[in-house]
């Protein structure tokens, strides 16, 4: 068990905890019919507001991207740093880890990139793949915004990328290597993953509704997330996760969700926890029709048909792809600590047959753990379990 | 802080490459590299459709993966995986980049093609394993972090651990960006801590020992492997292998893992191959 010794998000429904927290709490999406000047795909999009305006730390221009702009709000907000360095001074810079996720990186800036190549047939100047692109930017960036000189790690198994670093962090603490570790993940609007859900017929042509009748696709947002996970248990805890993998398809969920309730089955046994112990589930709840088919089977598998309090908040942040994982940690974290059970902004009537407890509205709770589920191309699978101490 | 690890089985592919002998004879310089591509056969363990379909990536992890699993002791559906890659999919990448640039019609199989779990999507289709996969990357460092997640996930969980670090070779014009000019790959079989009980012996027991680095440099590639070699981030696991040779020395070698130095040292005398 390692405890929550900070956090910070910010997404397309709110750029600070306080923000995101009012936003998902009552529903109020930040999603947005697309008015990107770059892209006009008929979607609806997260923008997380001020991110064209947002200027990197002066030593650390070099890194200019969207990726890290995302990243330098998230890390610089909600005295996420001040925790860190209240870490650092305890353990020492090395001793502290960096786990972060990742589906797409910096690819924005290669996109620009490669279309002025194109035309000038010559790189921009200015571009910089390795500072930008490279999967591994955000680690590098982030361990000299925050000052950690421990051993570090970007995941990426696209929509799981930024679950699956509470897992990897955590072996890498119970294994001695680290005493403390920042976990995140960050993902930015680009024409990559725009076009690409597109090509598979999966962009909604209205906001998201997970679970609903007429859900008919994702929206897609962008985000940046970040928790500080130590040693020491704390007043919330990140528990213990599962993983699994579909073996089925790379972009389609196995029917019956094998691969999702591998990974809760997964994620229960290494907590010790028993299906009914569970107070709350934050689905993956995309809003395809696959997966939420896919999703439901395996939650009622699990828990039992009905048994368990389930929303999926895509509807207020919209689905944030790597950073998926982390920005749904956050709300659980949330969750346990305001006792509050987030609604499933977007769904009016539950497909029939999907027999879930879906929240439609907020709900109160005595919550005492709580579990985040994400699920990525490739049937990458993850679920996490987090407690609160009293 | 030191951890220990076996390696039960390896892979090698490269040009001139295709099993962990080859590379060690290679160390020895019993061979003189030639100027040929990697061999990549089209991967027998997909299913037809899927086969047609594979990319570069997806071939050349495939093609590591299925010489490992034929000297691995363990069932394939008992390993669980980590696969590690600087930029895993660039190829794939790059095709989407141009099509952006022009008509924007991303097909679906590209799309899907483009994440960097690609090829540990594919793996657990073509075994219908489904044990966790955790596709990661570090830049030119990426088979020492692929290291470290693959020697602590084998430590925590109690099974056995594939770990395959691969470069796909890139083509112009992010070759200038990237220039790997050709695919190479490894594969490590390990098992750590109280793993499960074998009846054939282990290559070989490695201590792996993180310290900060003193210093900012590179890894250099051991002058045993070609210098047109530097840029794949694999090629350093390739080195790494060469811990294996009973007739080598010295039985340690150094990674770079961000700010800190990874220290690889081979503890026993066991022979491989």
């Amino acid at each position: 068990m390692l405890g929550i010794g900070g956090y910070s998000t910010v997404n397309a429904a709110g750029v600070d905890n306080a923000g995101s927290w009012d936003a998902i709490a009552t529903g109020r999406s930040g999603l947005e019919g697309n008015a990107l000047p770059w892209c006009d795909l008929h979607c609806w999009v997260g923008e997380v507001a001020g991110v064209d305006d947002e200027a990197l730390p002066e030593a650390l221009a070099a890194w200019d991207c969207r990726t890290h702009r995302l990243a330098s709000m998230a890390l610089q907000r909600n005295h996420f740093r001040d925790a860190v360095a209240a870490s650092v001074a305890r353990y020492g810079a090395h001793r502290v880890g960096l786990v972060l996720g990742s589906s797409t990186s910096g690819i924005r800036t290669t996109e620009l990139a490669y279309a002025y190549y194109r035309s000038k047939r010559r790189w921009p100047d200015d571009f910089a793949y390795r500072r930008s692109h490279s999967l591994d930017a955000v680690c590098r960036f982030s361990a000299q915004l925050l000052g950690l000189l421990g051993p570090m790690i970007a995941i990426s198994t696209a929509c799981s990328s930024s679950a699956k670093v509470f897992v990897t962090a955590k072996r890498w603490v119970d294994c001695g290597l680290i005493d403390a570790v920042v976990v995140g993940g960050v993902d930015s609007l680009c024409l990559s993953t725009l076009h690409g859900f597109h090509s598979l017929q999966l962009l909604s042509d209205e906001r998201c509704r997970p679970f609903d009748a007429r859900r008919n696709g994702i929206s897609i947002g962008e985000a940046a997330g970040f928790v500080l996970l130590d040693k020491q248990a704390a007043a919330i805890n990140f528990v213990a996760g599962g993983e699994s993998s579909d073996a089925w398809h790379m972009s389609t969920p196995h029917p019956e969700g094998l691969g999702a309730q591998a990974s809760m089955d997964g994620a229960l046994r290494a907590a010790e926890l028993s299906p009914c112990s569970i107070g709350y589930v934050n689905a993956h709840g995309t809003a395809t029709l696959a997966n939420d088919r896919a999703e439901a089977a395996a939650i009622n598998a699990v828990f039992g048909v009905g048994a368990v309090p389930v929303s999926s908040t895509k509807g207020v942040t919209g689905h944030t792809l790597g950073a998926a994982g982390i920005t749904e940690a956050i709300v659980v974290i949330q969750a346990l600590e305001q006792q509050v059970l987030p609604p499933t902004a977007g769904l009016c009537e539950q497909e029939a047959g999907l027999c879930l407890d879906a929240l439609t509205q907020a709900r109160g709770a005595r919550l005492h753990h709580a579990m985040s589920n994400s699920f990525g191309f490739g049937g990458s699978n993850c679920s996490l379990i987090f407690n609160r101490a009293d | 802080m030191t951890l220990q690890f076996d390696i039960h089985a390896a892979g090698a592919l490269a040009p001139g490459v295709g099993s962990l002998a080859d590379l060690l004879a290679l160390r020895r310089g019993e061979f003189v590299m030639t100027n040929t591509a990697t061999a990549l056969p089209s991967p027998q363990s997909l299913p037809a459709n899927e086969r047609r379909r594979a990319s570069q990536v997806v071939r050349l992890t495939m093609a590591c993966a299925e010489q490992v699993l034929r000297v691995s002791p363990f069932p394939v559906d008992s390993l669980r995986l980590v696969f590690a890659s600087d930029e895993g999919t660039g190829e794939v990448c790059q095709q989407m980049l141009e099509t952006l640039a022009t008509t924007r019609q991303v097909s679906p199989l590209l799309f899907h093609n483009s994440v960097h779990n690609a090829p540990s999507g594919y793996f657990s289709i073509a075994y219908q394993s489904r044990q966790p996969a955790t596709s990661v990357s570090l830049g030119k460092q990426s088979f020492a972090g692929g290291l470290l997640c693959a020697v602590s996930e084998a430590l925590s969980s109690h099974q056995p651990v594939l770990l395959l670090c691969y470069d796909p070779a890139m083509t112009d014009p992010m070759h200038a960006l990237l220039p790997v000019s050709s695919a190479t790959a490894c594969a490590w079989v390990i098992t750590a801590g109280d793993g499960p009980v074998i009846s054939t012996l282990a290559l070989a027991r490695f201590a792996l020992t993180l310290r900060p680095a003193d210093n900012d440099e590179d890894d250099l590639l051991p002058s045993w492997l070609p210098l047109a070699w530097t840029a794949n981030s694999s090629a350093l696991g390739l080195a790494a292998l060469g811990l294996l040779d009973d007739k080598g020395a010295p039985g340690a070698c150094d990674l770079r893992l961000g700010a800190q130095r990874m220290r690889l040292e081979r503890l026993d005398g066991a022979t491989a191959c």
